[in-house]
């Protein structure tokens, strides 16, 4: 169902956005990218700057700024393009290290990085994941102050386009508490190590720190900030946006299916007339609009910084996680031996839906978190 | 005056009112869940509403000229907004739910003028609860295919048949009910609403002993009741019109609770759960209070996504910016939730549910929700019936195939049978 409660501003927005995809990277060119090494293109990724795509969460001072008023619900439209046209690149951790930079970073690490990540020049990243996937609060990465310097040590697992970075935000452990880091990826030290990752548009790395020797004046905001507090509303930026995004994939994905179902004719009638097939159909999509009403309250209250945005924002990614690949595995199931080519999209979408719900929504964990935040 | 102050005032009045008028609504009694009432409550209940109705807070967006205050949607999102903390009266229970949410705006859109004028106000005030005659022994979610008959015998209409479930039929006065007036053609053309007098000589309402032991529903035997023309409710025949803005009416508007979600109102609703885990010795019991705890999170995050769902398209129907037929997902949802979460329930509570100390009657109504949970799924429409309109309306898929469409309905049982036997 179509959703029309975008403002005059947003609909610009979105159609500047699916203006720019049809022309710069349709379908067809995506599906090239499986082969390329870095997984897009640069001088894609500074059109899609011009968009807006990594500017939105950055204070305008520093060469950002939003369209509304409400940047996380504005960039939560352009989310649901990434998805929905499976859009390669670093758009979520890129807006994470942008939102963090510009809330918690010194004057010099904004005013270095900023306008250039804004303006797409500079590929940055975000890297909270031990080596294995666990959210470990920094502890899989020490940090030690040696006189004016920092040593960081061991390793951050499943970073996304970590492979094409120029910077990571990584997060560690100095002293017993979690800090962030802005790591050049040329530091000496630093070894990436390229993953195979199961969405073909997508390069995860897993990131080895050896010695790296930086100057202390490269923790985040100087390391005086509440890093908790600080990793806590990533966290929440990073899943609304993770959302927004699967949203759109599952979207186009259902709607292909629904048309699929209405053409192709079986035992004499078009399939989509079976009751099995109409009823399951029916289902997904009243677990569609589910995901779509908890993510459009997330984003909102991510935006709005809600007191009760840590709760809203897990229970919708673990619902989302749950409901996400059901209603893909139905989709493929309509679609059939056909569904089942490499040449039709439908994989291309699962693979995405799947990797994206894995690294940010992870069902178990955001229950864990739940039980946590409700305990009675 | 600009339309915000206007707003405001009327909000602040109506605080005011309320808090000398109605009681504090306690938390562990959900609205118009009172079962088994008695007749002395019932009349009791009909002056309270009374009282409301002539404060001006029933009819709020009804016309003046049929009684009610002719006033804009805000208004009266403003009253369930600030009326959801009390106890509202509704005299009859679910009856007076389905009379004020259902039957009445289906008069309105479908009554003749005369109608409007004398029924409505009668329904505002309390003073005339209505019943839905719709469902049968032998017809439910296949609603077109009732076998209740309205004969015409010169110039009036003689009602004979039996309705099932109806909800609250006992205290009601009338019943809006669903007859066949033309068996020789198909089953949509043939059909006609009727208001039915509830304490005629010829109409006998009896209560439903179900399965949980409750008796909130009815059965009526329509034995030859005589009704004139001005009972007619939409044109003769052509009453698949009416009954398909009557069950958008009960599936959209029936049970859905507006206010907006708090930590607090999640905290209240899965209260239940965490009693229920507290109860089954979760302390004592790691793994076991392990599973729980995700277990309680888990429909935490259910009922928190269905009611923001329910919002949404909610407020898209509102607005008009969805196909009508999208009401059923909120139906759906509705139809699916209330199992999936009474089955957690018996999950948490372990064989506590199965076996209690009598001195703990209450220990029952779990296990009561393992049937009652259902109750949704089948009602006003089985969620199979929902899941067709939603994939035939709202999605566009092809209808299937139709046994009974296109031929008169005395033939449609017979052909049947024959299906059966072969």
């Amino acid at each position: 169902m179509e959703d029309r409660d975008l403002t005059d501003e947003q609909r610009l927005l979105h159609q500047a956005t699916v203006d720019f995809i049809a022309d710069k990277l349709p379908m067809a060119a995506v599906r090239k990218l499986r082969d390329d090494p870095v997984g897009y293109d640069r001088n894609w990724l500074c059109g899609t700057a011009q968009l807006g795509w990594y500017s939105m969460l950055i204070a305008e001072e520093h060469g950002g700024g939003d369209v509304t008023g409400h940047p996380i619900v504005d960039l939560a439209v352009v989310a649901d393009s990434v998805g929905r046209h499976l859009q390669p690149g670093p758009f979520i951790p890129m807006n994470v290290v942008g939102a963090a930079l510009s809330e918690y970073g010194t004057a010099t690490q904004r005013k270095e990085l900023l306008p250039r990540i804004a303006a797409g020049e500079l590929v940055a990243t975000w890297a909270p994941l031990a080596g294995d996937g666990s959210w470990d609060a920094g502890a899989g990465l020490s940090v030690t102050r040696d006189e004016d310097e920092i040593v960081l040590r061991g390793s951050r697992g499943f970073v996304v386009e970590a492979p094409s970075a120029d910077h990571l935000l990584a997060v560690g452990t100095l002293d017993g508490v979690p800090v962030q880091v802005v790591v050049a990826t040329s530091s000496v030290g630093v070894d990436v190590e390229t993953l195979a990752c199961f969405d073909l548009s997508r390069r995860v790395g897993r990131i080895t720190f050896d010695d790296v020797r930086l100057p202390a004046p490269d923790l985040l905001g100087d390391g005086s900030g509440e890093t908790t507090e600080q990793l806590e509303r990533q966290l929440q930026i990073a899943v609304v946006l993770a959302c927004a995004e699967t949203i759109g994939a599952l979207d186009e994905m259902f709607s292909m299916t629904v048309e699929y179902s209405k053409t192709r004719v079986a035992f004499g009638r078009p399939i989509g007339s079976f009751q099995a097939l109409k009823h399951a159909m029916a289902d997904q999509l009243l677990h569609l609009e589910g995901c779509k009403a908890a993510v459009a309250e997330a984003t909102r209250i991510v935006d709005e910084r809600g007191s009760d945005a840590a709760e809203i924002v897990s229970m919708t990614a673990a619902y989302v996680d749950e409901y996400a690949s059901r209603i893909a595995q139905q989709c493929l199931q309509v679609h059939g031996g056909i569904g089942f080519t490499w040449e039709h999209d439908l994989h291309l979408y699962m693979r995405r839906i799947r990797t994206t719900t894995s690294l940010w929504c992870e069902r178990a964990w955001h229950y864990e978190r739940l039980c946590e935040v409700c305990a009675p | 005056m600009s339309e915000q102050i206007q707003l405001d005032e009327y909000r602040s009045e109506m605080r005011k009112w309320l808090a000398a008028h109605l009681p504090r609504r306690s938390a562990d009694v959900p609205p118009g869940e009172q079962h088994d009432l008695e007749a002395e409550a019932v009349a009791e209940g009909r002056l309270h509403q009374r009282e409301v109705y002539e404060a001006g807070y029933l009819g709020i967006t009804v016309p003046t000229e049929y009684g009610g205050q002719g006033l804009s949607g805000a208004h009266e999102r403003i009253w369930l907004a600030e009326s959801s903390g009390y106890e509202v009266p509704l005299p009859a229970g679910v009856a007076s739910i389905v009379t004020m949410r259902v039957v009445l705006p289906t008069i309105l859109h479908n009554g003749t003028e005369q109608q409007k004028r004398e029924w409505v106000p009668l329904i505002l005030s309390g003073e005339n609860i209505w019943a839905q005659l719709l469902s049968e022994p032998d017809a439910g979610s296949d609603l077109a295919g009732i076998r209740t008959q309205a004969r015409r015998d010169g110039d009036t209409w003689i009602l004979k048949g039996t309705k099932l479930w109806s909800s609250g039929a006992v205290h009601a006065d009338y019943g809006i009910c669903l007859a066949r007036t033309d068996p020789g053609v198909p089953k949509h053309r043939g059909l006609t609403w009727f208001r039915v007098p509830l304490k005629d000589d010829r109409v006998t309402v009896r209560p439903v002993r179900q399965l949980n032991g409750s008796e909130e529903f009815c059965e009526e035997f329509l034995d030859d009741v005589v009704l004139g023309d001005d009972t007619v409710i939409g044109a003769v025949n052509d009453g698949w019109k009416v009954a398909n803005s009557l069950l958008m009416f009960e599936r959209g508007a029936g049970h859905v609770d507006l206010a907006p979600s708090t930590v607090q109102s999640r905290d209240e609703q899965s209260a239940d759960l965490v009693a229920l885990a507290g109860a089954a010795g979760m302390p004592d019991r790691d793994n076991r209070r392990r599973a729980n705890m995700t277990s309680i999170v888990e429909q935490r995050t259910k009922d928190w996504v269905h009611e923001t769902l329910n919002r949404r398209i909610t407020a898209k129907l509102m607005r008009g910016a969805v196909h009508p037929a999208a009401a059923s997902l909120v139906k759906l949802s509705i139809g699916t939730r209330g199992p999936e979460r009474a089955i957690a329930g018996l999950e948490i509570a372990g064989r506590g549910a199965i076996a209690w100390p009598t001195s703990e009657p209450s220990s029952g109504d779990l296990a009561d929700q393992y049937f009652y949970g259902r109750q949704y799924a089948i009602a006003g429409g089985s969620n199979e019936i929902q899941r067709n309109i939603i994939s035939e309306r709202v999605l566009g898929l092809p209808r299937e195939p139709s046994y009974d469409n296109d031929k008169p309905f005395k033939d449609v049982i017979r052909d049947a049978r024959k299906w059966i036997s072969d």
